[in-house]
């Protein structure tokens, strides 16, 4: 077994937290259960290490069998990196999708290696139709660097695929010229989604974020269900405070459903805006160029923020600044229509002079 | 009191007259005052008596209406119970036929196509279903605007929800809800074959299915005879109109072999079309089912 491969396994392996080693070897299906066996797993980590390095040398790992393990150890912690969204479009009239995941892989690996003669890439296919390619880079004079690799997560016969943001970013044309030729697709745009939670990516762009339906067969009704936000019930609230909470729990509960948000960590608007003048004539109204302004919401958790933010009746009042100045919103992009309707709720503020 | 005169003999004449006057004065009054008080006596007493006339009148009413009462909730009594009993049979009447219509909202399941009513809209259900078997279920939960516009659903992404909304949803619904169905069922009814060959029978072929999230392209090589002597068959079924459970291209050729012996080339041939016109788990329980005549065959 190499050198360079062996220091590869076992800086992964000195990766892996303890509690989730044996289940990531497992999954790996590299060392056999007897081999497996003979590791004592309680004893220190470097010494453990230095056992499953002397099982792998036996067995003969090579470079795509590292590489495997770097996959499972990414999938397990999918978190350590921030997730780009790439879109691909079909030319109009096209045939349908006969996707074929043998023919995928030798199309995207032959289309790496022509560009780049060094270059690593490996595959590993999940259960939810999604395929992880690892693309380690090298130059047409260095070997490819293994601890810089670049992950992407194709869900076949659809039309995305997320994209680890990596340093390297003069690869990222490349690749997604690969992707889009071996995937039989026309084009490849970036979307302005990013998070380091793919579920939610997923569930944002394939819209599954609510996967509650209404049928005769449910035997609680709708309205029963509680919101889970708290009001403070304080008993000097009257009864028009009253009606207005329940309405802003309502329009909430529109929007937002019942179910877990997608785990945003931020949301930009790109904003230009040109304002109407009022009776006096005010500067903004003058202006020929719109003005252009960027606004960024972060959160740890940004729609559950947002969620929650109705019970402070914040949003009715952006909403009527955004009526009363009465000026013309464009954005700089489509948004998906879920995005759009968010984006109409919760217009930001934007300076008012 | 008389009052103290100084002319003492006229005087005590004048004091007697006047005395007597006032005398009388006095008794004048005190008479006037007491047939007026007799009078108020009387007035009053006359007052009382009406009252008491009315009071007792009153009483005299209520008692009758209280006998009234008294007596016709008697009657009443008797008749209460079969009124009761009619109360509760309308209430199971009721109770039966709402549990009727329950079961028939439920029911319209297994039409394939079944909706309900939410606050903003409807909330279509499409059950899939392949050679009577009931497949899974897909909604799509439409709000009824102008446009007309899908709020959420579990179609999944692979399927080209989007594009027939974009062809149909405007214009004709109907059209819309029903090549939505078709997809879903073909797609169904693929998955269905596929998962089939893969679980039952899996000791035919030998090699994984090579399988694709649409179902739409197949590809697996399998035997005839297990363990046996003959070379595998390699399969390749494409689906190419979503809408169908049979494929619209197959090819069949046998793994490691260059020119086939013409029984084998009548094999392949004949695998070909059938795999073209029956269900994929279809075919292959047929192979079985030849295998196990053959099994037979060298037995006896």
């Amino acid at each position: 077994m190499d050198e360079t491969v062996a220091e590869f396994i076992k800086r992964t392996i000195l990766k892996i937290p303890m509690n989730e080693l044996t289940t990531i070897l497992k999954a790996w299906d590299f060392l056999s259960e007897n081999q497996l066996q003979t590791v004592n797993f309680r004893q220190r980590k470097e010494s453990v290490v230095q056992h499953l390095i002397h099982l792998c040398e036996e067995k003969r790992a090579s470079l795509s069998d590292a590489a495997l393990l770097d996959i499972i150890y990414m999938q397990f912690h999918q978190h350590q990196k921030v997730w780009d969204v790439f879109q691909m479009n079909k030319g109009p009239g096209e045939d349908v999708d006969l996707f074929d995941m043998k023919q995928f892989k030798n199309s995207f690996k032959k289309i790496l290696q022509r560009a780049l003669k060094n270059v690593t890439v490996s595959f590993r296919e999940t259960e939810e139709n999604a395929v992880w390619i690892r693309i380690a880079w090298g130059t047409q004079y260095t070997k490819p660097n293994q601890y810089k690799p670049t992950y992407v997560v194709y869900y076949s016969q659809t039309p995305y695929a997320f994209m680890s943001s990596s340093m390297l970013r003069r690869n990222t044309p490349l690749l997604g010229q690969a992707l889009t030729v071996a995937s039989k697709h026309h084009q490849i745009v970036k979307m302005d989604l990013r998070s380091r939670y793919l579920d939610s990516l997923k569930a944002i762009v394939f819209k599954q974020y609510n996967q509650t339906f209404e049928t005769h067969n449910s035997t609680t009704p709708l309205q029963e269900r509680s919101l889970g936000l708290d009001i403070n019930m304080d008993s000097r609230i009257i009864h028009e405070n009253i009606v207005e909470k329940e309405r802003v729990q309502r329009i909430t509960q529109e929007t937002f459903g019942d179910y877990p948000q997608p785990q945003l960590e931020f949301a930009q608007y790109k904003l230009e805006t040109k304002f109407k003048s009022g009776l006096n004539g005010s500067i903004l109204a003058e202006r020929e160029e719109p003005l252009r302004c960027l606004i960024k919401f972060s959160s740890p958790h940004l729609l559950e923020a947002l969620k929650s933010l109705a019970p402070a009746a914040l949003f009715c009042r952006i909403q009527k600044l955004l009526c009363y100045s009465g000026s013309h919103i464009q954005g700089t992009q489509d948004l998906s229509s879920w995005q759009k309707d968010l984006y109409l709720l919760f217009v930001p503020l934007y300076p008012r002079c | 009191m008389e009052q103290a005169n100084p002319l003492r003999p006229d005087g005590e004449s004048k004091g007697g007259v006047l005395a007597h006057l006032e005398r009388l004065e006095t008794q004048v009054s005190r008479s006037r005052k007491q047939s007026e008080e007799l009078q108020s006596v009387q007035a009053q007493e006359g007052a009382l008596g009406t009252k008491i006339h009315k009071l007792r009148r009153l009483r005299d009413e209520l008692r009758a209406a209280v006998r009234h009462r008294r007596a016709s909730v008697k009657a009443c009594i008797a008749n209460v119970e079969p009124n009761q009993t009619v109360e509760i049979n309308e209430q199971e009447a009721l109770e039966e036929k709402l549990g009727n219509v329950k079961a028939i909202l439920q029911a319209y399941h297994f039409t394939g196509l079944s909706g309900k009513l939410t606050s903003r809209g409807v909330c279509v259900c499409i059950n899939t279903a392949f050679e009577g078997n009931l497949l899974d279920s897909y909604f799509v939960d439409l709000v009824i605007q102008k446009p007309l516009r899908i709020h959420h659903h579990s179609v999944p992404v692979f399927i080209p929800l989007e594009e027939i909304a974009a062809k149909y949803l405007q214009t004709n619904i109907q059209h819309f809800l029903f090549s939505l169905c078709e997809y879903l069922n073909a797609y169904s009814g693929r998955k269905y074959q596929a998962d089939r060959l893969q679980s039952d029978f899996a000791a035919l072929l030998t090699g994984p299915l090579q399988r694709n999230p649409l179902c739409n392209l197949l590809s697996f090589t399998y035997k005839l005879d297990p363990g046996g002597q003959s070379f595998p068959f390699c399969a390749r079924l494409l689906y190419k109109d979503l809408t169908a459970t049979l494929p619209t291209d197959v090819t069949v050729t046998c793994q490691g072999v260059e020119a086939l012996s013409t029984s084998w080339e009548e094999q392949r041939a004949s695998h070909e079309t059938l795999f073209c016109t029956k269900p994929l788990h279809q075919v292959f329980a047929s192979f079985a089912r030849k295998g196990e005549k053959l099994d037979m065959s060298l037995v006896s």
